[in-house]
């Protein structure tokens, strides 16, 4: 997956962002790289239930 | 006593003389002044040094010896501080052009504790501009370099810390770890560095950081000097929410006790999956050594740290958050590498960095799990040794992995996890490669539990490949010049 510069320009203008020459947004690019594989590797991950409840053991948690 | 005794002595090995006046804090500081005059050139460890003003406190720590007050282990003790860490009335740089005039008009908590316990600070060391990148290669106060091969890096962002205490400069750095900063030049090095556990240490003072993970812990050149700088800098600090108040346990408590009964972790997957042999080789040794001394090792799984790599997600729109008011300002001040990696934070969506915060607790639950089962894990404290200053990239497995600048990542991928995990983690020393250079081992222990970390890491040194060697140009400028 990548992001057009059209779309990164964009974004920088809406969000008042800091603005990026086309050249320089491919001097940030090997890092919106890795941002985006990262977050291509979540897609499958379900992290809904991330939360403390996932700590307890069967002996500590007792039954509902 | 000649000056190259006096630099290559431990904080342990000095601290009784001084309490006996056997040794002076005058004639220390002007031997360790000295070794910096004659090694700074090669090393730029530096970016500021202070003679006048450690001749001075060397004075004034003399005389309260004299008059009978004894401070403690690091009274008289030359130590450097990491120039993003506050120092009143001393410029203090991040490393930066942006921040090459700035003069804080208070010292850090932990400068505040070091001055207090008697330390005497040397100057103010090099690192990556500001303390973003592990190569410690400054573009506006140029290159710190290995004092084991000129030519290579010292590690980063502690970088000029690691050179001097490696390279009997300094006895002891204070340093600051945000994904390995610490722990990284220690290991690149070839001597010891601590990240303790979040919270346990104030980071009040230390400059341009991100409010998660970030870290102030010691190198030395030994663990119980380790244990010893700990012992001075931890603690409650009612200004810093970061820390917590727990007691403060004695951290040399442990040191010397037998490892017999304890149990190791050894990851099964992440640590070891992108490795360079003579590192994996010498990892293995060290692992097959804790054995030897009686610990038991079990293999432990990681599966949530697939996922690992997602923790810079958070990292990234932090840095851009930090950055933003300097950005604003001083934009042209800043080196391409920094700028680059820190603008491509803006693009970072909420919905990823709040995924990026349920990665860190998932990754938090696993080891707090797996550390019910064993007391410690043990794994490598880098992928690789120390690469040549010039190189852009290293070369593992047939990948190429940036080493500086945006997508740069790899290098602390052993070591960025407990800055997410907050666990106390140290980098000691377990041999070198082929060609000269360190290598290290890593410990991750339970939280707080700093002192069990001490006595592994203590007993191992006493059996390490790397224990009583030292850097060739330590002693190149001594007649009694010896490496060991």
């Amino acid at each position: 997956m990548t992001i057009p510069n059209e779309t990164l320009q964009a974004m920088i203008r809406s969000y008042h962002g800091f603005a990026l020459t086309d050249d320089e947004l491919e001097l940030v690019r090997p890092e919106l790289e890795n941002y985006l594989q990262e977050v291509e590797k979540l897609r499958d991950l379900d992290l809904a239930s991330v939360m403390s409840g996932r700590l307890l053991r069967a002996q500590e948690g007792g039954e509902s | 006593m000649a000056d190259a005794a006096l630099v290559t002595m431990t904080i342990a090995e000095l601290a009784p003389k001084i309490k006996a006046k056997a040794i002076s804090p005058v004639e220390l500081t002007d031997a360790v002044l000295a070794q910096v005059d004659r090694l700074q050139p090669s090393l730029n460890s530096f970016i500021t040094i202070l003679p006048e003003q450690a001749r001075r406190q060397a004075r004034e720590q003399e005389a309260a010896l004299m008059r009978g007050e004894y401070r403690g282990p690091l009274h008289g003790i030359p130590i450097g501080i990491k120039d993003n860490i506050a120092t009143a009335g001393i410029r203090t740089t991040v490393g930066s052009k942006v921040f090459t005039d700035y003069v804080p008009e208070e010292d850090a908590y932990v400068v505040s504790r070091c001055k207090e316990a008697g330390a005497i600070m040397i100057g103010k060391e090099n690192l990556e501009e500001f303390a973003a990148g592990s190569t410690s290669n400054n573009l506006h106060y140029g290159a710190v370099h290995n004092p084991w091969n000129l030519d290579h890096i010292p590690g980063g962002s502690s970088g000029g810390g690691g050179a001097n205490v490696a390279a009997c400069v300094t006895f002891a750095s204070l340093g600051t770890d945000l994904g390995g900063s610490v722990r990284g030049p220690a290991n690149f090095c070839g001597v010891v560095g601590l990240k303790q556990t979040y919270g346990r240490v104030s980071q009040r003072g230390l400059l341009v950081t991100s409010f998660n993970g970030d870290h102030i812990g010691p190198i030395t050149r030994s663990v119980r000097d380790s244990a010893l700088i700990l012992q001075a800098i931890a603690g409650y600090d009612p200004l810093d929410p970061s820390t917590v108040p727990v007691l403060v346990p004695d951290f040399s408590a442990l040191l010397g006790q037998e490892l017999r009964g304890l149990k190791m972790g050894i990851p099964s997957n992440y640590y070891f999956d992108i490795i360079d042999p003579e590192v994996e080789t010498a990892v293995r040794q060290a692992i097959a050594a804790l054995e030897a001394l009686g610990v038991e090792a079990r293999e432990v799984a990681l599966p949530s740290m697939q996922y690992a790599g997602a923790l810079r997600i958070a990292g990234m729109a932090d840095s851009l958050v930090t950055h933003e008011p300097y950005l604003a300002t001083h934009r042209r001040d800043y080196g391409p590498t920094v700028l680059y990696r820190t603008l491509a934070g803006q693009f970072v969506l909420g919905r990823d960095y709040a995924k990026s915060l349920k990665v860190q607790r998932l990754i938090k639950e696993e080891y707090a799990r797996v550390l019910q089962d064993v007391d410690f894990l043990v794994t490598p404290a880098a992928p690789v040794a120390a690469w040549r200053i010039d190189m852009a990239t290293v070369v593992l497995g047939g990948t190429a992995y940036p080493v500086r600048g945006p997508g740069a990542g790899m290098t602390a991928r052993c070591t960025s996890p407990s800055n997410a995990t907050g666990l106390p983690a140290m980098s000691i020393p377990c041999g070198f490669t082929r060609a000269g250079l360190p290598i290290g081992l890593q410990l991750i222990g339970r939280p707080f539990d700093e002192a069990r970390l001490f006595q592994v890491a203590h007993g191992y040194e006493a059996v390490s490949p790397s224990r009583q060697r030292r850097p060739t140009l330590v002693d190149a400028g001594y007649k009694t010049g010896s490496t060991a």
